[in-house]
């Protein structure tokens, strides 16, 4: 089982990758990092951060695994694109080159809205005609508390730098 | 016709409150100003920022809505995860005072939509909150001041 750490701000986190369930996505992400980005809070999906990937990080990948509808749990990590035909509103708190198409990780630090049902964003669709694509592609073995605070602490103090990187055996 | 003035960060708005429908809940807010309080950006429905309350006695349910849209001024109980980290003891929701500054937004509770006591709407400046509060969200959010105008 591959691993990754995400380091934020003097905290750690180390997530295993879900390599038997979504070898695909799991090869993807891996054959790109290492990658670092400003991380963002979730305004929707509760105690969630965002790294936005951008450049040549952009990943755009096909669905994979079971459908992933319903619950969220803390400690997921989701691969989540959005093709430039979807309406987000105004997303201001983005850079530019977010406002449409998105591809980002999503990071689950703690207990989700509404039973995690929130994070699936109920008000959009999109997931049957592949216009999003959400793919839970690693869990956090636990979550550091020095990690969550950093995390909570992007909601009240702006973007922190997030780094994601391959934890070597 | 009340008027209140809101000051988020560097910019400011004007909100008129609803007297005829929520009698009760524009009191007590009235009472209160002017109100000066670390501001949050909501995590779970969209583009709301609001402040926590203190007040000893409940505000009663009053001229409630889940269909919350842009420019309104509400009051309602938040669930105290949605504020602080971890959930508090002996405190499930949190009174809070807050609006709606673009689409895209719906007030949530932890099983579904929320009602929240409509109090007023913001009548002049929104355009200045809709660029301010994302503003904040990505450089640091700071205080909200309402006061009357």
């Amino acid at each position: 089982m591959r691993r990754l750490v995400f380091e934020l701000g003097g905290a750690r986190a180390v997530a295993e990758m879900h390599d038997d369930v979504v070898p695909k996505t799991c090869d993807a992400v891996w054959n790109m990092l290492p990658v670092e980005g400003m991380a963002i809070h979730a305004n929707w999906s509760s105690r969630e951060i965002m790294l936005h990937l951008h450049g040549d990080k952009v990943l755009r990948l096909p669905p994979e695994g079971p459908p992933r509808r319903g619950t969220t749990a803390p400690g997921d990590i989701v691969y989540f694109w959005r093709s430039p035909q979807m309406s987000r509103g105004k997303q201001l708190a983005y850079s530019a080159e977010f406002q449409r198409e998105l591809s980002e990780f999503a990071i689950f630090y703690g207990d989700p809205a509404a039973g995690g049902r929130a994070a699936d964003d109920p008000a959009r669709s999109g997931r049957d005609s592949n216009l999003q694509v959400t793919t839970l592609f690693a869990t956090l073995i636990d979550i550091p508390k020095d990690f969550a605070h950093k995390c909570e602490d992007i909601r009240h103090h702006g973007l922190q730098k997030l780094i994601v990187k391959r934890l070597d055996q | 016709m009340t008027r209140v003035k809101i000051t988020l960060g560097g910019v400011h708005a004007f909100a008129e409150l609803d007297e005829k429908d929520a009698p009760k809940t524009t009191a007590w807010l009235k009472s209160l100003l002017p109100i000066e309080e670390q501001a949050i950006h909501s995590m779970e429905n969209g583009r709301e920022v609001y402040v926590v309350l203190d007040a000893p006695d409940r505000v009663p349910d009053e001229n409630q809505t889940i269909y919350q849209t842009v420019g309104d001024l509400f009051v309602y109980y938040k669930p105290a995860i949605f504020v602080r980290p971890e959930w508090p003891r002996h405190i499930r929701d949190l009174l809070v005072v807050g609006f709606i500054y673009e689409r895209d937004s719906a007030v949530r509770g932890i099983d579904g939509a929320l009602a929240t006591n409509l109090v007023g709407r913001v009548t002049e400046g929104i355009d200045a909150l809709a660029h301010e509060a994302p503003r904040m969200r990505r450089e640091g959010v700071g205080e909200m001041r309402n006061d009357p105008a």
